[in-house]
């Protein structure tokens, strides 16, 4: 039962450093940048918009349940600049997002995305360093 | 004698070419367009991005009011930004990762930031006259009215009659208030392709001492882009 419950799709790790802050205005207070989830599921939404750029994505719990997470990220412009591949990412799609969780229920930043395809995906597209933030900003 | 004429017409209508690019080029002279600025003043027209340095803040000191409305502040609902209106000067000028377009004419500055897509026209005045031409930005209540000068090579931008609000909604300083006491000098100095940019608050209303943030932006070969906010959108992350 232990072992079910840590292969749920929410894994929480808690840092062992607090890391570098974004300057983003709202990632300190919206996230708890203490803490990493990853969570797998279906894309459902894809919103490329500023400040944010979010997705919606449908994450199975282990009774068969769903719960909608919503996973935000920096400006689109950013993440345009960086060479995000965004036409990679179609709804209907299992993604795995790795992020801070949300002080809220069920909402991540995203600081690292598994394509289906097993690539690892950061919003600057540069390798990232555990525990050490990007500025991906709005 | 037929060659003749057909060399007459052709300097004719040379002639009158020239006549009107010059006619033309005065024209665009007379609106400042395509102008250099003179000589002394420093030439800050190109494209800029935050970066090239610490943003730092001075210790400033509350008031009382200004301590009781710091601490109201609920950034679940009380950050402009979710309206996509910028707060203040500093809170613009502290976004991460996007454009401005910085361009001097000979009688205003021309800014456009990428953040939220506001357009800043400032006209150039006499720093000494007693009611300068000032211009705001529309629909940015919180952003005042601006004129501008050259101090040698420092551009000065001096703005007024502001709508109460946020010096800035970004991390342990979110919520810093203003108010419609609040006169705001910001100071741009060039050095190489790192732009500083000095803004000083001062608001006794909120404030024994100005409020004096100091960021650097770098030179990009970054175009400013479209950002689209929208309310709708822009809500959807606010927390709850």
């Amino acid at each position: 039962m232990a072992n079910m419950k840590l292969r749920t799709c929410v894994i929480l790790v808690v840092l062992a450093t607090g890391g570098q802050l974004s300057a983003h205005h709202s990632v300190p207070v919206n996230f708890d940048q203490s803490k990493e989830v990853s969570i797998e599921g279906v894309l459902t939404e894809i919103k490329w918009v500023n400040p944010h750029a979010h997705f919606r994505i449908d994450v199975k719990q282990p009774d068969g349940s769903v719960l909608e997470w919503l996973v935000e990220m920096g400006a689109t412009n950013t993440m345009k600049r960086a060479g995000f591949p965004m036409d990679r990412f179609m709804v209907g799609e299992k993604y795995t997002i790795i992020g801070p969780p949300g002080r809220r229920d069920r909402a991540v930043l995203l600081d690292e995305v598994v394509m289906p395809d097993g690539t690892h995906l950061t919003p600057t597209m540069r390798p990232r360093t555990p525990g050490v933030r990007d500025q991906n900003g709005g | 004698m037929r060659t003749l004429s057909i060399v007459i017409v052709a300097v004719a209508a040379m002639c009158a070419c020239s006549v009107e690019a010059s006619a033309q080029s005065a024209a665009a002279q007379a609106a400042g367009q395509g102008q250099k600025p003179p000589a002394k003043i420093p030439d800050l027209s190109v494209n800029w991005i935050a970066g090239g340095g610490r943003t730092t803040f001075n210790d400033y000191q509350f008031t009382e009011e200004g301590e009781k409305r710091f601490k109201a502040y609920d950034f679940k609902v009380d950050d402009p930004a979710y309206k996509c209106i910028g707060a203040s000067w500093t809170r613009i000028w502290l976004n991460p990762n996007v454009v401005v377009e910085l361009r001097q004419t000979k009688d205003e500055i021309r800014m456009r930031y990428e953040w939220m897509d506001i357009t800043r026209i400032i006209p150039l005045v006499d720093p000494l006259a007693a009611n300068p031409r000032r211009n705001n930005v529309k629909g940015h209540p919180a952003l005042g009215s601006s004129a501008a000068w050259y101090d040698g090579d420092t551009l000065v931008i001096d703005t007024i009659d502001f709508a109460p609000g946020y010096i800035t909604t970004m991390v342990e300083r979110a919520g810093i208030p203003q108010s419609r006491r609040m006169h705001t000098v910001e100071r741009l100095h060039r050095d190489g392709d790192v732009l500083t940019i000095e803004t000083t608050h001062f608001d006794p209303a909120n404030y024994r001492t100005p409020v004096i943030s100091t960021i650097k932006y770098q030179k990009t070969d970054w175009e400013i882009m479209k950002y689209g906010c929208t309310p709708e959108e822009a809500s959807v992350v606010a927390p709850r």
